[in-house]
């Protein structure tokens, strides 16, 4: 348990100290959602609380996916590169430890980020909206429930195939991630409407869908062996 | 008592064989120098025996333990390798403790101090290691990998890249820690004259296989039993002296060397043969002396014959 708190929280404090990771990230996590969101606001005619609970809803599960995906890279992808992790591998861990502690890292950063992204939001709705706004008590569920299990699934799923495959495998990968970040957007989107807002089912689907996606990631990181890290890098 | 042993160790990488049958062992205290060709498959021991890789036969055990599939066996071990394993942001302190605090050190502020004393950077404990030069990262990995006292070190290419500074400060340490701690240290590395320097004994691997293990006094002496080293009274070498010595029957061949000449003697030949002919040839002797042999000439004898054989 300790071997996994000293790995969790280097990845942590490492993915908080990387400049480049935290510029990117600001960019997506404020640019993005804020001006989505006003947006939506301008164009709804219903209930303005309903419409950015609904917004959000679809919109930090993206978010918190891609976060997770940005501040994977530094302990997942670099330490491979590198061949730090080698190091890392030789010391009194199981591999099965190293890859909790790391995903336990990044997804604390990934998760932060999306719920500075969402409080951010919410402020700049309250701020310009010209009619008071009521947020839906299901929205506090779906930002301390939902989120960080989209935060580690990414994380873990993103990192278990960090460490499986090979250099340019991954940059393929890295490719790949930014089109399935863009799809996501624009297939949740379709799929809840802001304007239906925030409800059980949806918060229920993606609990359990999060949760699907958490034990992949698990299992995959099962199916590891240090001998195809070793071999997978550069 | 065995700290290493390898035992028939065989891996291949996609159909082609790196090692084959590959057995020697390590005694603990000493220093082993683990030495060959690029390719040759040396990096591929070490992983075997550190467990990250798993052999196609044989066995590699460290104290008697199987490292891929023992965590606690892992904590008696330190490893040093090419990239040194640090995270380039974080602080050399700050990279200390994290290790220290994987391998369960308690209070480890202490023995952080103490070997970055030892190291000669104490003033640079809460610098960014990314801001440090080669050689002060190799000594922080060095430092990193004795922190929790291992009683074996493994150590992959330990001086590369290092100024000649650096290098004697890497050796010295290492002379060190194996005599005051009675460390078993396991160094692979491509300097052979750091190697002939520090190891008590060395293996030489090449095509796929160990061509020589023994101590490097042995080895070198072995290699240079029919060579002698003569110098002609007035330090120079005589005119037309190469011609005549290679008109003698106990003289082989003849090469300038030193300001004097050696001399490769036939296989019936002794030195005391070799002496008598030189003096009966009128040449005046001021010195003879059998000539030692470097490790490289050992080791690329060795070489060249194993990738014949492979």
């Amino acid at each position: 348990m300790n071997e996994l708190r000293t790995i969790a929280r280097k990845e942590f404090f490492q993915a908080i100290t990387n400049k480049g990771v935290l510029i990117a990230s600001f960019i997506f996590a404020i640019w993005f959602p804020v001006f989505t969101t006003l947006g939506i606001l301008a164009g709804i005619s219903g209930d303005p609380g309903t419409a950015l609970a609904g917004h959000l809803v679809s919109l930090t599960v993206v978010l918190a996916i891609f976060m997770g995906y940005l501040f994977s890279a530094d302990a997942f992808f670099r330490e491979k590169k590198d061949g730090t992790i080698l190091t890392l591998l030789c010391a009194p861990v199981s591999l099965r430890q190293i890859w909790e502690g790391k995903v336990l890292g990044v997804a604390t950063a990934a998760y932060g980020m999306t719920l500075l992204s969402a409080l951010i939001t919410i402020a700049v709705a309250f701020a310009v909206s010209p009619v008071g706004i009521s947020l839906p008590w299901l929205l506090l569920v779906h930002l301390v429930l939902i989120l960080p299990i989209y935060a580690a699934a990414s994380a873990g799923i993103i990192g278990a195939a960090q460490l499986y495959l090979g250099m340019r495998e991954n940059q393929f990968l890295g490719m790949g991630f930014v089109f399935l970040f863009i799809f996501l957007i624009f297939a949740l989107q379709t799929l809840i409407s802001p304007e239906g807002g925030v409800t059980l089912q949806t918060e229920l689907f993606f609990g359990v869908f999060g949760i699907v996606l958490l034990l992949l990631g698990r299992r995959w990181a099962g199916r590891l062996s240090k001998e195809r890290i070793v071999r997978t890098i550069a | 008592m065995q700290a290493i042993r390898a035992e028939n160790l065989s891996k291949s990488f996609d159909g082609r064989r790196v090692l084959e049958n590959v057995s020697f062992s390590v005694e603990k205290g000493e220093i082993f120098g683990y030495l060959g060709p690029n390719g040759a498959g040396k990096t591929t021991t070490i992983n075997l025996f550190l467990g990250l890789l798993t052999p196609d036969g044989g066995t590699a055990m460290v104290n008697g333990a199987d490292l891929g599939s023992d965590d606690e066996a892992r904590r008696r071990i330190g490893v040093l390798f090419e990239n040194n394993g640090f995270s380039e942001r974080q602080s050399a302190y700050e990279n200390l403790r994290y290790f220290a605090n994987l391998y369960g050190i308690d209070d480890p502020k202490d023995r952080i101090d103490e070997l970055l004393g030892m190291i000669g950077m104490a003033d640079r404990a809460y610098d960014p290691v990314g801001t440090f030069s080669t050689g002060m990262k190799r000594k922080l990995g060095i430092a990193r990998a004795i922190l929790h006292k291992p009683g074996i070190l493994f150590l992959d290419e330990p001086s590369s890249g290092l100024d000649p500074d650096a290098q004697r400060m890497v050796r010295d340490l290492i002379l060190s820690l194996s005599a005051s701690g009675g460390m078993t240290v396991f160094i692979n590395s491509h300097h052979l004259d750091e190697v002939q320097r520090i190891c008590t004994r060395v293996a030489i691997l090449a095509g796929g296989r160990i061509q020589a293990e023994d101590s490097v006094a042995r080895l070198t002496a072995s290699g240079n039993e029919s060579s002698i080293w003569i110098a002609f009274e007035g330090g120079k070498v005589p005119e037309d002296a190469l011609i005549s010595l290679r008109t003698i029957p106990v003289i082989q061949r003849a090469v300038p060397e030193d300001g004097g000449v050696t001399c490769t003697l036939s296989e019936q030949g002794s030195a005391a043969d070799l002496i008598s002919a030189l003096v009966a040839a009128g040449f005046r002797i001021e010195e003879a002396k059998k000539r030692s042999a470097s490790l490289e000439e050992i080791y690329l004898r060795y070489v060249h014959s194993g990738e014949d054989a492979s």
